[in-house]
């Protein structure tokens, strides 16, 4: 057997070199993901570097612009538990009270689960949905990408080799947080997910964002659904139109959490629900 | 109600606090020097010929010892059909199937040597459905069967491991004579058992080739002699010993990995300890039989059901196991708990290259159940009565005979039904209630039990049978203490092993308490009746005028005078006269087959099994419109279980078994994807969690069986059975649209409601 | 300078190999067995401790990760020779049958007494939810763990 190291690094320095020296070594966050792959022998990496040390991964603060910062190092139990966020941006928060049980969200990270990317997970689509920025620090120096364009298909991000996700800055949500989240059980991963927010005043609907997860390969989000619904009274007739089109768009997989052609099905009517659930 | 003073209380199990604690000893927690840890290699296909087994590169790791392959097990065995082997030989015949086992100094240097045994294999077409096994000139899953001793050898079609009929009456003319008629086939799907503890055991061999295994299992004397025959060894070689066992559900009723690690620790000399990965226990072991059950019921227009047919298709994976005994079970309880005098059951079990079928609790009856349920309420729709009403006006009562001719001695049904209608709500908008009955036997086969009074007066009850969990160790103390008078703690209940307890066949078919308990009975009254004929010649007087008093004590009924303890009895029994009291008593139950006056039976019919247990369910569910999704808010479990020897234990078991039910009805399904199982964890293949519980409402209801302990009959499996259909029923109550495929999934109630 | 984890109470070295989880050095190298390997891969919950008084998955922690952390297991619940309540309600309440879940509900039931001591059945239900019972049925646990809060 041979032996894995173990690096715990004071600062995110020491970190980046520990990366840009071993393409192999693995940042460790909450291990939720990572461990059971190294259980299963699903990975094996030549060094572990352990993120926990990182003063600058932690906290949720508010920035001057009403945006939130929130430390790549935090996990969903404290960013479900924090009373920071606004009535938009509530859906972060609602996001992370929904993962699997109480025992994976004491130690599974944001950043941890912005960076391995899984499509059925629900920070992807959270945070699209939020139009939130992931910081990014890295050999080449630092930068933030939209989450949008940070998404980019089954497992694959916008990470190079040796970068880390440091934040995820979730800026102000006009309106009330949306978050539905169909699973089969529970504690399961989701089979489809609606988050987003809406400002619906005397039934009008001022200002809405939609973005559906877990059915593709990135959450799916459509400027002509919102376009549509904006400024317009929320009609059955056509927030039926809205979740159509919305079906239309998502490229769900055949699995054992739902068909594709169920995804389709029952999407119009999450929407609908969600809808509702905020005017 | 203090007719008793043990049995009916709710003592706490005995081993409770050892497990809260986190003290109680698994397999997996066990160690002994010099410890070496196994690992399997499973096989890649479904179907296919070993060309070679390369095991030189594993061997060559330093820390390995030892690989065994199919080649070193040269005995078949198999209860009904020997078509088993305990590593594949010459050919596997499904994914998962172990090809290859080991033993190194860790279990993650094992895991790494299984992974360099480099095996070279020859693809063949497989079946994976029933469908393709039984398509004209599909490829056999056993070439060879014709040469494989049976225990019933009746002629088979190919990729047939077991067909069964029975018949009663006339059904054909039954039917046309009928006024309602309902017809329908009714799919369910492979459950996992996932006992929490996946399958281990730990062997060791002593210097004069005995091997000794701790294992989890469901008997020990089953471990004992299918390692024998595996082994080609005398049983006297083998000692198996139970440990704690982390749940079970008829999935350890087999052997699971107990040949392999004792083989291991054979050829190595060395104690070897093999506990399987949660991934290896779901692609190795075992499932409930997937069944396709066609069925056809037929009533009169008051009500009367007169006549019942039912084909029954079960996949038995590629080995046949107990599926013969599955199947005759299924058939046997197809009729359900009514006076239907008219029936014609037929089926058969198919090979197929996927993982073996075998017995989970229910044992065959859960899928038929679920076809003869719903159809129950098919014909109350069409009749327009109420589901209930029909059922008590059909229901069987004590004095009718079963199919075959037994007689059912005790029959709380109409009570289980008449406690459910009092505890009912009254109909509310969007909510549906559904109504199943369950007939479930309690018995089969042989069991002994030895009671020995030791020198202070307390007492070893050994039985053999193991506790899974279910409480049956407490039970049969609360019986033993009962007999004897003594209070629960001064009853020792030894951990079986074949060394030293006496015979018990199995932990299942709902018996322990029954069976088991019988035996306890009658041990423990043969060492009172020692106990009294000391006792006679110290207070000088005759046994017949003896009496027990608590705690332990023996005087002259209706003199409240002179007393001994048992420590006196047992003193002069071990130190003066007539040597140590041991009571012992051996039961079977002498069931016998089918009455040849009332039934035709081909194939292997079983008959009479065991004491008739009833049970009568309702479920109240909610449809979300959406998504399809049943929420069950409260489920009703009425069981007679002639008596509560112990009313939590009881209460337990059927909470436990609503919960698999649950689980069975709506979520749990093992897919294939070709030829792989496409669900194999923990992650994709859910049980239900606390979150998804029902508020479940026991009620227990007593009609003492006059054969039981105190009356007491099992409760082990009935409460699983009937959650499926009066789901399946509460949703047609409810949109009228009628389920016939496990799981319910929110997808197949959508498409149900699209079609309504 | 070693690097060390407190484990009940008493500090312990780190395993060498990084990848070993907390899992593995509980039941391997100290011999706490009241921690159950399940499934390995953090579906089951039978591995599940306290991680500076944090309900966790052993098997889904590094141990190396866990220095200068305190991690107590059920061992230490009754170390003082007297059962913790939560203990002695699972089994009169006969919530307690295989018992591979138990020990990791007794743990999962603390943490959710230690930061909420009066909890509603909906919070219970919430707080062992990711603990798979094959068992029970899960109401007896549930009533435990209320009768444990409230008796
Ligand atoms: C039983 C179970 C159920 C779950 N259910 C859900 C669920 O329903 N919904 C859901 O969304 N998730 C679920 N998860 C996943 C869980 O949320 C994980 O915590 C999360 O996906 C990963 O976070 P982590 O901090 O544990 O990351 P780790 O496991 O530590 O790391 C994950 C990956 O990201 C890398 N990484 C970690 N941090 C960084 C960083 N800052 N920068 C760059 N790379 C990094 C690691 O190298 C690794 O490749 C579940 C997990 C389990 C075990
Ligand atoms: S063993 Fe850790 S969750 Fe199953
Ligand atoms: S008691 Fe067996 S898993 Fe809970």
């Amino acid at each position: 057997m041979t032996a894995v190291a173990y690096h715990r690094p004071a600062c995110l320095d020491d970190a980046l070199a520990l990366l840009a020296a071993d393409e192999d070594a693995r940042p460790l966050a909450g291990g939720q993901t990572l461990v059971p792959m190294l259980n299963l022998d699903l990975l094996a990496p030549t060094a572990i570097v352990s993120l926990a040390d990182l003063a600058d991964l932690r906290g949720i603060a508010a920035l001057a612009d009403g945006s939130i910062r929130i430390g790549a190092m935090e996990t969903h139990a404290r960013i479900a538990a924090s009373r920071i966020f606004a009535a938009g941006q509530a859906l972060v928060p609602r996001a992370a009270g929904h993962i699997a049980s109480p025992a994976i969200r004491n130690f599974g990270t944001i950043g941890g689960a912005c960076a391995h990317g899984d499509p059925v997970s629900d920070w992807p689509v959270a945070l699209v949905a939020a139009d939130a920025r992931i910081e990014i620090a890295g050999p080449a120096g630092r930068r933030g990408v939209a989450a949008a364009d940070f998404f980019l298909g089954f497992l694959t991000t916008a990470l190079e080799p040796g970068e880390i996700v440091t934040a995820i800055v979730v800026p102000p949500v006009p309106g009330r947080a949306i978050h539905l989240r169909y699973s089969r059980i529970d504690s399961d991963y989701a089979t489809v997910i609606v988050a987003g927010a809406a400002d619906i005043r005397d039934g009008i609907c001022r200002s809405v964002r939609l973005a559906v997860g877990a059915c593709g390969p990135v959450p799916v989000r459509l400027a002509a659904v919102e376009d549509l619904l904006t400024g317009r009274p929320l009609e059955p007739a056509l927030v039926a139109a809205a979740g159509r089109m919305l079906a239309e768009a998502i490229d769900p997989l055949d699995d054992v959490r739902g068909s594709a052609a169920y995804r389709r099905r029952i999407l119009p009517g999450l929407v609908a629900r969600a809808l509702a659930g905020v005017a | 109600m203090a007719e008793f003073a043990v049995v009916g209380s709710s003592a706490p199990r005995l081993d409770g606090l050892e497990k809260a604690t986190g003290r109680a000893v698994y397999v997996d927690d066990m160690t002994r020097p010099g410890l070496l840890h196994g690992a399997v290699l499973r096989s890649a296909y479904a179907h296919a010929r070993i060309v070679a087994i390369d095991t030189a590169a594993a061997l060559a790791l330093p820390g390995v010892h030892c690989v065994l392959t199919g080649e070193d097990f040269p005995h078949r065995y198999g209860a009904f059909v020997q078509d088993e082997v305990a590593l594949a030989r010459d050919r596997v015949r499904y994914v998962g199937e172990p090809v290859a086992v080991l033993a190194a100094e860790t279990p993650a240097l094992a895991r790494q040597a299984a992974a360099l045994i480099a095996v070279d294999y020859e693809e063949l077409p497989a079946v994976m459905t029933p469908e393709e096994a039984l398509a004209p000139d599909a490829p056999l899953v056993h070439a060879d069967f014709a040469g494989y001793a049976r225990r019933v050898a009746v002629p088979l079609p190919p990729n047939v491991c077991a067909a069964t009929t029975i018949s009663e009456g006339d059904v054909d003319a039954a039917f046309a004579g009928c006024d309602v008629v309902v017809e329908g086939t009714y799919r369910t799907q492979a459950q996992v058992h996932c006992y929490l503890e996946p399958c281990g055991a730990l062997a060791e061999a002593d210097a004069a080739g005995k091997v000794t295994i701790w294992s989890s299992c469901q008997s020990v004397f089953r471990v004992q002699a299918t390692v024998a025959e595996i082994l080609g060894l005398p049983m006297a070689r083998i000692r198996a010993v139970a440990a704690k066992v982390g749940g079970a559900f008829g999935g350890k009723s087999d052997v699971t990995v107990q040949p392999l690690a004792a083989a291991l620790a054979l050829r190595t000399r060395r104690p070897v300890r093999l506990v399987l990965t949660r991934d290896d226990d779901f692609m190795m072991m075992r499932t409930r039989h997937p069944a396709t059950v066609w069925m056809k019921t037929g009533a009169m227009a008051d009500g009367r059901l007169v006549a019942r047919a039912a084909r029954l298709t079960l996949d038995g994976g590629a080995y046949a196991e107990d599926s013969s005994a599955v199947l005759g079970f299924a058939l046997l309880i197809a009729r359900g708990p009514y006076r239907i005098e008219h029936v014609r059951m037929e089926g058969r079990v198919a090979y197929t290259n996927r993982l073996r079928a075998a017995g989970f609790r229910g044992y065959g009856n859960p899928q038929v159940t679920f076809a003869g349920e719903c159809q129950i309420d098919e014909i109350a729709a069409r009749l327009g009565r109420d589901p209930l009403d029909l059922r008590l006006q059909n229901a069987v009562r004590a004095g009718d005979d079963w199919v075959g001719g037994q007689r059912i001695e005790a029959c709380g049904l109409v009570d289980c039904l008449e406690r459910l209608r009092a505890a009912l709500p009254p109909a509310a908008p969007g909510r549906g209630i559904g109504v199943a009955c369950v007939a479930h036997i309690s018995g089969i086969l042989s069991t002994s039990a030895i009671v020995r009074v030791l020198e202070d007066g307390t007492v070893t009850l050994s039985t053999g049978a193991v506790d899974l969990g279910e409480g049956a160790d407490t039970v049969l103390a609360q019986i033993c203490a009962e007999t004897l008078g003594l209070p629960l703690d001064r009853i020792n209940y030894a951990v079986p092993d074949t060394d030293g307890s006496p015979y018990n066949w199995s932990t299942g078919g709902s018996r322990v308490t029954y069976m088991v308990g019988r035996a306890v009975t009658a041990a423990a009254g043969q060492a009172r009746d020692r106990l009294f004929g000391h006792a006679a010649e110290m207070l000088e007087c005759a046994a017949g005028d003896l009496e027990l008093r608590p705690g332990g004590r023996v005087g002259i009924a209706g003199v409240p005078g002179p007393e001994i303890t048992f420590r006196d009895i047992s003193a002069r029994a071990h130190w003066a006269v007539g040597g140590p009291i041991i009571g012992s008593a051996s039961v079977m139950f002498e069931g016998g087959g089918f009455d040849p006056k009332r039934s035709a039976v081909t194939g292997n019919g079983i008959g009479k099994l065991g004491a008739f247990v009833f049970g009568a369910q309702a479920a109240e569910v909610e449809v979300d419109a959406v998504t399809g999704r049943i929420a069950v808010s409260r489920l009703w479990a009425a069981h007679d279980v002639g008596r509560a020897i112990n009313p939590t234990a009881v209460a337990g078991q059927i909470a436990g078994g609503v919960a698999q039910g649950l689980g069975y009805a709506l979520y749990e399904d093992l897919r294939f994807d070709g030829p792989n199982p496409a669900n194999p964890t923990l992650m994709d293949y859910k049980v239900p969690g606390a979150t998804e519980m029902p508020e479940i409402i026991p009620i227990i209801v007593e009609h003492p069986e006059p054969s039981g302990p105190f009356g007491a009959k099992g409760i082990g499996e009935p409460p699983l059975v009937p959650v499926a259909p009066a789901i399946a029923n509460a949703v047609a109550a409810l949109h009228g649209v009628r389920l016939r495929t496990l799981p319910l999934t929110p997808e197949r109630v959508l498409a149900a409601l699209d079609e309504a | 300078m070693t690097a060390r984890l407190t484990v009940n109470g008493r500090p312990c070295d780190l395993p060498e190999q990084g990848t070993a989880t907390l899992l593995d050095l509980l039941r391997d190298q100290l011999m706490l067995t009241g921690a159950k390997r399940g499934c390995n891969y953090g579906v089951c919950g039978t591995c599940s401790v306290l991680i500076d008084g944090m309900l966790g998955r052993a098997c889904l922690t590094l141990a190396a990760d866990c220095a200068g952390r305190s991690v107590t297991t059920v061992e230490a619940l009754d170390a003082d020779g007297s059962p913790d309540p939560i203990q002695r309600c699972l089994v009169e309440a006969g919530a307690v049958q295989c018992g591979f879940c138990t020990p990791a509900m007794v743990l999962a039931a603390r943490a959710l007494l230690d930061a909420n001591p009066r909890p509603s059945r909906a919070e219970i239900v919430a707080a062992i939810s990711g603990n798979i019972c094959r068992c029970s049925g899960y109401g007896a646990i549930v009533e435990a763990i209320a009768a444990a809060a409230h008796g």
